[in-house]
């Protein structure tokens, strides 16, 4: 599938113009207290599965711009999952930010 | 010659020859032939050998399904005989064949067919197992069909490429696809049409029977004109499509008029790539073979294959045709044979009522002997078929006809590769006896056969459909009215009218018509050459035996029993597989999944893909210079460098040169990057390892970027040009990622600086050597002393009297050095300045691996090379760049640093003395990537040796085990390059062989 | 001379029971691909655990054991990573005598081709690595290559010439579904339930322990429950909300049309990022291409559709004119170290886990099934398996399969 990504500045481009950055995380960590432990965990421990999940995506053969949406990567389209709370929070992925 | 008169509907030009050669005959076809209308009539029957059984093969289909039709041409291997257009002077050949097409060597292969069952040879040739390799090698050397000649170059023609957007992309240029297309483009501006064959018409551009008045063929006509005509359609013909890629991305290649053999203008082959909005899929159906017994003889045909011959390319199909098919098409191709002299023995038809009344009459009328509820049930004839055995489906007497071809097919399934390729499902449908869609992704509109419909108003009809529900769905009605109310209230009103219009026409025409559910005719035994898939000789009893062995459903049996799986793909057995798998199962068909059909659908070739070629990588502005200076160039990231300038790839002239004189590299690779505003200097604190509040201006600060892993990712200087104004530099290959990089980690900050890549707007020149600043001062008038420019300092400077350049007095190669950077369009002027002034001290350049060798000497790492996965910042030396007391600014790498500080049995970068226990000054020694190692432990590896001419010994940077990493101890280097063990003996030193106190650098 | 014709060949039996599924078994496999089948064969032939279910929620080898090249060889560049797949490698014929069943094992050689003096370094690392662990493999000069691959072009004419190679004669290919079925065979005649088409949706725990799995055919129970899903791995343990360092990736592989043989080895390059082989049917077999991002579709894409021709076409000019016939995809769970996942006991009891293999899990199936077995049945990690932990990405220990650290997904 050679599937398209809508940037928030230059609209619907074919996926090879941007790079992946990874699921959203939230932002790093104070490191006053971080234990390696959480640290090594927050940089590389995710759990994956085929449901929409929230990540990053950099337009760099665009308008270099970071952001981050709801992609499905078991269909690789664009979608928001059905919030389960008020917050609005996807079910799918951990690190809800701050 | 074997050639009907001249009629409207053929392609050929009756008057022009064309010689060609096959199998060393010299044969004869008409201009505009493709190779298997020339061949067949000809007389030529075998083409090939099969895969397995060495059967032979030859005329089957005119469309490219299979390897049956596949050949040699002017030593190009597996070309389709059906879809390309002879050309004069062709040597075509036939393949899979040891000897002549008639008497190929392996052809008795066919008679032990008992001794391989599907599968056998898993089960076979491995008791014992040493006796494999020998059965290995007689099996690989019967595989493949064509064979290529590795030393031959083919020249590919003219190859290009074309990338379209379309409102509406319409795959297959029949009657539906040229309706939709026209619907379509009455509300988008932008369709594009893509038929495979040469022209456009489906089906109805050879089919003379009349509909409402007039010829069907008529129709296609009139269609084509108009679709020509639109300004709103662009039209490829000749433009098979390879697959639908997800969000309707849709490619394909275009064979163009010097591919079409002739013109000498223009292209051979395009690879073309269309981003639709929407699709039509109007691809038709293909033929679904009747499996009998002998059903791969030459002589057996698919109905289009003979209707076409005759109407297309005025070749007789045979002297006496027997019919065993099962639709009323077929029907209308013997009554259309006969028409033209063709002699129709018998019509067998496997459906035992329903047969269109009229062609059945009109066939009795021409005295063919029509058999509704029969089939063949075997051809007898040993290379080719001498006559068939045609007996009831439901149990009966055989009866034998003598003929010389049998037009056989189970019926028709509709061609579902561009719909399965573009993601949609599939459902058995009984009434029809054929898969058709069932669930279909965003934007794809099928219309026509590929839905199962047979009746060609209807065809037409769903066409209408399709375009107009495919322009509904691309935006037609947002984008029509710019935004006038009242008139897109009209447009919609006539879109949504004119699709209720068209729905309604077809729902009062007729639907699909019912098919027959036969897979194979009456056969009496176990189908033993009853073929369900021809390219890899897939029986009727092999599909039996996967069932036997446990692999009963399709996608098991099309890999255990290879259906499926040769040069036609899914076309053969596609449809057949799954409802024999149903029949042998005792399952309904609906229960059972077709397998699945992969891209390409059309096989394209390599250099048809490849296109005109895409050399891409980055010159600098001095690649010419150094080219015609000798330079010796390596792909090195994006960048072609001048690695070497002589072929002494020791560089030990260059390596003296920077030494002693003085040398000039072009660096310009190098990153070069400003970040400037209020928060620049917080960006740089957080990817910046260093402490990055010290960088003063007029200093340049050597300062490294770690990753979440403490790995170092990047080093490079950074000096302050200006209150919230820095400018720095990164390695090469890391360049493009900066401003990634930097943007990421700072992408919740919210914080307000500027960052700027001058990497390519800048040239760089590193001018390295004792003799620099005597060199640069005669280009400057800035004050270079030591004092005044102190080693690690950083100057704008004006070179040549009116160059502005950033001068970086750096010491990479351990030598005095000054880096410039100026304006890339002046990188040949300062290098000739530079090299003018510098010729009375012997200037000359150097190329990467010169300035490798100089660091590593002086203990300077390259990220990469002294660095890898498993080593971070602190492990090679340079934790003294890390700014610990800073947890403020949540530094990348910091924590990871910190987790790992105290570890122990770690790598360590060391540096490693060899001896030269001959005294010798030759450079014998271990190369990079030699193990250091105890006995029968690894501690660690060389990262970069060399035989230093400076030092007058061999030094390595190693990564070693930190246990031996001290100072003195005596370790053993191992290197087997697989000439046979060696050890060489070493000594952990200081990582800084060459001038450890850095005096020359800061002289 | 040989038993070709022994007795019994032509009479073709199910290669594997198909046994009614039970409620409770000892130890529930999830994915029916070579680790899976691997695991239940060893578990029942060596440990005399017989009462397993193998549950594959396709058919057998449906996910990365059916979609990969099938290319097998030792020379990795840390001694750990040898040392098992050297083990894996000579297990091929031990297994094709035991299984009964011909995998097909062609031991044609890799050569491994360097485009520059930095993958010659590279290289050199790894030979020796090979070399001082017993594991062959040499150096050659590119004139070698051309010697070795008469189709290979070392002229200067490619965007990347070919400087040399590493070629490693114990590798090759095998015929990657005999794999699959071959151990299903084997595994079915030690006792071990292979149950096709059933999917777990749900794990089952209590008290920290697993306990089954809900399926679609219903809930299992299980005293031990080991996960071998393959590219799925990080998908099914997301049901236990266990985090792991893995990204699965689409990886995709492509055939040509058959051609008589005339390319006798794997051959690859990291420069083009490409490796082929041409199968017992004579197609060229290649692929490699990984898009980054986190990806469960098995969808081909045309950009590596085209780019693949661009990098064969550079290395083996004569293909020119031929055609690819089909192209494919599957799922890799990488690691950022290139190295597996093997753990038991994973925060649950009776919980075992095996996977981010990358695209090593082919190469390394029926060894790791062997030992995994052997974990298993005596709940004690064995020797062989002692790096592969999940902690070592805590405690920030790579394994160093890579120089670099991949970079797929995690943005480092």
């Amino acid at each position: 599938m050679t599937f398209r990504i809508t940037c928030p500045v230059c609209g619907s481009r074919d996926v090879y113009e941007f790079t992946y950055g990874g699921h959203e995380r939230g932002p790093r960590p104070a490191q006053e207290g971080l234990s390696a432990e959480e640290h090594f965990r927050w940089a590389q421990f995710r759990t994956t599965r085929a449901e929409a999940q929230e990540e990053w995506w950099y337009h760099g053969a665009g308008c270099g711009v970071w952001f981050s949406m709801w992609r499905n990567p078991a269909t690789n389209r664009e979608e928001r999952p059905e919030p389960v709370d008020a917050r609005g929070t996807g079910p799918t992925t951990e690190g809800d930010g701050e | 010659m074997n050639r009907l008169p001249a009629t409207p509907t053929q392609k050929i030009d009756h008057d022009r020859r064309i010689r060609f050669v096959f199998a060393g005959r010299q044969l004869e076809g008409l201009k505009a032939d493709t190779v298997a209308s020339a061949l067949w009539a000809a007389g030529v029957r075998t083409w090939s050998r099969s895969f397995e059984y060495h059967r032979p093969r030859g005329l089957y289909d005119l469309e490219g399904e299979g390897a049956s039709g596949l050949v040699s041409i002017d030593g190009v291997p597996n070309r389709s005989a059906g879809t390309t257009l002879l050309e004069r002077g062709m040597t075509i050949a036939a393949q899979n064949v040891s000897g002549s097409p008639d008497r190929d060597v392996y052809g008795a292969l066919d008679r032990f067919d008992r001794w391989m069952p599907a599968g056998f040879y898993y089960r076979l040739f491995h008791r014992p197992y040493r006796a494999w390799p020998f059965f290995q090698d007689r099996m690989r050397a019967l595989a493949g069909l064509g064979r290529l000649d590795v030393d031959a170059r083919h020249d590919p023609g003219v190859r290009t490429e074309w990338y379209m957007n379309a409102d509406v992309a319409v795959v297959g240029g029949g009657a539906a696809g040229m309706s939709a297309a026209l619907a379509a483009a009455e509300h988008v501006d932008r369709v594009c049409l893509f038929e495979a064959r040469p022209w456009l018409g489906g089906h109805l551009d050879w089919r003379v029977r009349e509909v409402g008045g007039r010829p069907l063929r008529e129709r296609a006509i009139e269609l084509a004109r108009q679709v020509a005509g639109h300004s709103s359609i662009r039209v490829l013909t000749h433009a098979p499509v390879t697959g639908v890629w997800g969000e309707n991305l849709v490619t394909g290649f275009q064979v163009g008029p010097r591919g079409d053999g002739g013109a000498t203008e223009g292209y051979d082959e395009r690879h073309w790539e269309c981003r639709a909005h929407t699709i039509v899929v109007a691809t038709g159906a293909l033929e679904r073979p009747l499996v009998f017994e002998a059903n791969d003889r030459p002589g057996v045909m698919q109905v289009d294959t003979a209707w076409r011959l005759a109407r297309h390319y005025g070749v007789r199909p045979g002297e006496q045709i027997v019919f065993s098919t099962a639709d009323d098409l077929a029907l209308e191709a013997a009554a259309d044979l006969a028409d033209l002299g063709v002699q129709i023995v018998a019509v067998a038809d496997a459906r035992p009522e329903g047969l269109d009344g009229e062609l059945a009459a009109r066939l009795r009328d021409l005295g063919v002997e029509l058999m509704p509820g029969s089939a063949a049930a075997a051809v007898g004839g040993r290379r080719g078929v001498t006559g068939v055995e045609i007996a009831p489906l439901e149990g009966g007497q055989a009866r034998s006809f003598p003929c010389d071809v049998v037009v056989a097919a189970a019926g028709r399934q509709p061609e579902i590769g561009v719909l399965s390729s573009a993601g949609a499902g599939f459902e058995y449908s009984a009434h029809a006896a054929a898969f058709v869609p069932k669930s279909l992704p965003d934007g794809v509109f099928p219309a026509g056969r590929v839905l199962g419909l047979t009746d060609v108003e209807a065809i037409e009809a769903s066409g209408v459909v399709a375009g107009l529900n495919a322009a509904t769905a691309c935006g037609a009605l947002a984008r029509s009215g710019s935004g006038d109310g009242e008139s897109r209230d009209a447009d919609e009103r006539a879109l949504g009218s004119a699709i209720r219009d068209a729905e309604g026409r077809l729902a009062g025409l007729p639907g699909p018509a019912a098919g027959s559910g036969h897979v194979r005719g009456p056969m009496t035994g176990k189908g033993r050459k009853a073929f369900l898939d021809y390219d890899e000789d897939g029986t009727w009893k092999n599909a039996a035996q996967c069932v036997e062995q446990g692999f009963d459903v399709p996608e098991l049996a099309k890999r255990f029993g290879n259906f499926g799986l040769g040069p036609g793909q899914y076309r053969v057995p596609g449809q057949n597989l799954a409802m024999a798998m149903a029949e042998l199962t005792g399952r309904p068909v609906g229960d059972i999944q077709c397998t699945t059909v992969r891209p390409p659908l059309i096989p394209p070739s390599l250099a048809t893909l490849v296109g005109p070629g895409h050399d891409v990588h980055k010159r600098t502005p001095l690649h010419e210079d150094q080219t015609a200076r000798g330079a010796i160039f390596r792909q090195a990231g994006a960048w072609k460098r001048a690695r070497y300038f002589s072929d002494d790839f020791s560089c030990r002239e260059e390596i003296r040169n920077v030494r002693e004189n003085v040398g000039l590299l072009d660096s310009s690779p190098l990153g070069k990057f400003r970040v400037f505003g209020p928060d620049a200097l917080r960006a740089l604190q957080r990817v910046y390892i260093s402490n990055m509040t010290a960088v003063g201006e007029g200093r340049c600060k050597y300062a490294a970027m770690c990753n979440d892993t403490g790995n170092i990712i990047d080093d490079g200087v950074v000096t302050r040009v200006g209150r919230d104004d820095f400018y720095f530099t990164t390695s090469s290959n890391r360049a493009g990622g900066t401003v990634e990089w930097f943007r990421y980690h700072t992408r919740y900050d919210g914080w307000d600086y500027n960052l700027v890549n001058l990497t390519d707007n800048l040239a760089s020149i590193n001018i390295a050597g004792p003799n620099a600043r005597a060199v640069l001062s005669r280009v400057t008038d800035s004050d270079l002393s030591g004092g005044a420019f102190p080693y690690m300092g950083y100057r704008e400077i004006q070179v040549g009297d009116s160059i502005p350049a950033r001068c970086l007095r750096l010491g990479f190669v351990g030598e005095l050095s000054y880096e410039l950077h100026f304006l890339a369009s002046y990188a040949q002027h300062v290098w000739d300045l530079l090299m003018d002034a510098g010729a009375e001290f012997g200037i000359g350049p150097f190329g990467l691996e010169a300035q490798n060798c100089m660091r590593a000497e002086k203990g300077h790492i390259i990220i990469g090379t002294e660095s890898e996965q498993r080593v971070t910042l602190l492990d090679i030396g340079m934790g003294w760049m890390w700014d610990r007391s800073d947890t403020e600014s949540r530094k990348v790498g910091a924590p990871a640093l910190r987790a790992c500080a105290d570890q122990t049995d770690r790598l360590k970068l060391v540096g490693l003395r060899l001896d030269d226990t001959a005294g010798r000054k030759s450079p014998e020694g271990p190369a990079d990537g030699a193990l250091v190692t105890a006995r029968e432990e690894i501690l660690g590896y060389v990262c970069t040796t060399r035989y230093s001419e400076s030092l007058g010994w061999r030094y390595a940077l190693a990564l070693v085990r930190d246990g031996r990493a001290e100072r003195g101890t005596s370790v053993e280097l191992f290197q087997d390059l697989g000439d046979g063990p060696r050890r060489f003996a070493a000594m952990v030193v200081p990582p800084h062989f060459y001038d450890p106190d850095g005096a020359r650098l800061r002289g | 001379m040989f038993e070709i014709l022994r007795p019994g060949f032509l009479k073709l039996d199910r290669l594997w029971e198909e046994r009614p599924m039970k409620r409770h078994y000892d130890v529930v496999i999830i994915g029916g691909g070579i680790h899976g089948l691997a695991t239940a064969y060893y578990l029942a032939k060596n440990h005399g655990v017989e009462d397993i279910a193998v549950l594959e929620k396709n058919y057998i080898g449906f996910g990365g054991s059916g979609r990969n090249t099938a290319i097998v060889r030792a020379n990795q560049r840390t001694r750990e990573n040898v040392r098992l797949y050297d083990e894996g490698l000579k297990l091929w014929p031990d297994l094709t005598d035991e299984l009964d069943f011909n995998l097909m094992f062609f031991n044609c050689g890799n050569l491994n081709l360097a485009h520059s003096e930095a993958a010659l370094s590279s290289f050199r690392l790894s030979i020796n690595t090979a070399n001082f662990c017993g594991v062959k493999s040499e150096l050659l000069d590119r004139e070698s290559c051309k010697e070795l691959i008469p189709a290979l072009d070392v002229s200067d004419r490619p965007r990347l010439p070919i400087l040399g190679g590493m070629y490693h004669p114990p590798g090759g290919v095998l015929r990657h579904d005999a794999v699959v079925w071959g151990l299903a065979k084997g595994a079915s005649a030690h006792g071990a339930s292979i149950q096709q088409g059933v999917g777990v949706s749900a794990i089952d725990t209590d008290a920290g322990h697993v306990t089954g799995v809900q399926t679609n055919k219903g809930p299992i129970t299980c005293n031990k429950l080991a996960i071998m899903a393959g590219g799925y791995g990080a998908a099914v343990c997301a049901m236990l909300d266990i985090e792991l360092p893995i990204h699965p990736l689409t990886i995709q592989a492509m055939v040509t049309q058959p051609l008589k043989p005339f390319l006798n080895h794997v051959i690859s390059s990291g420069g083009y990022h490409i490796y082929a082989n041409q199968t017992l049917k004579g197609e060229i077999a290649c692929g490699a291409h990984m898009d980054p991002q986190v990806n469960y579709t098995t969808d081909a894409t045309a950009w590596y559709f085209k780019h693949q021709a661009e990098a064969m076409v550079e290395l083996l000019p004569c293909l020119e004119r031929v055609r690819f016939l089909r192209i494919w995809a599957g799922l890799a769970d990488m690691t950022p170290d290139m190295a597996p996942i093997l753990e038991g006991n994973l925060e649950f009891d009776g919980l075992y886990l095996d996977c981010g293999w990358g695209y090593f899990g082919f190469k390394s199936g029926p060894v790791t099934g062997k030992y995994m077995a052997e974990y298993i049945a005596r709940e004690e990690r064995p020797d062989i398996l002692g790096p592969f932990t999940l902690d070592r990405f805590l405690r920030n220990r790579y394994m160093g399969e890579t120089a670099t650290t991949m970079k797929y997904g995690h943005y480092d």
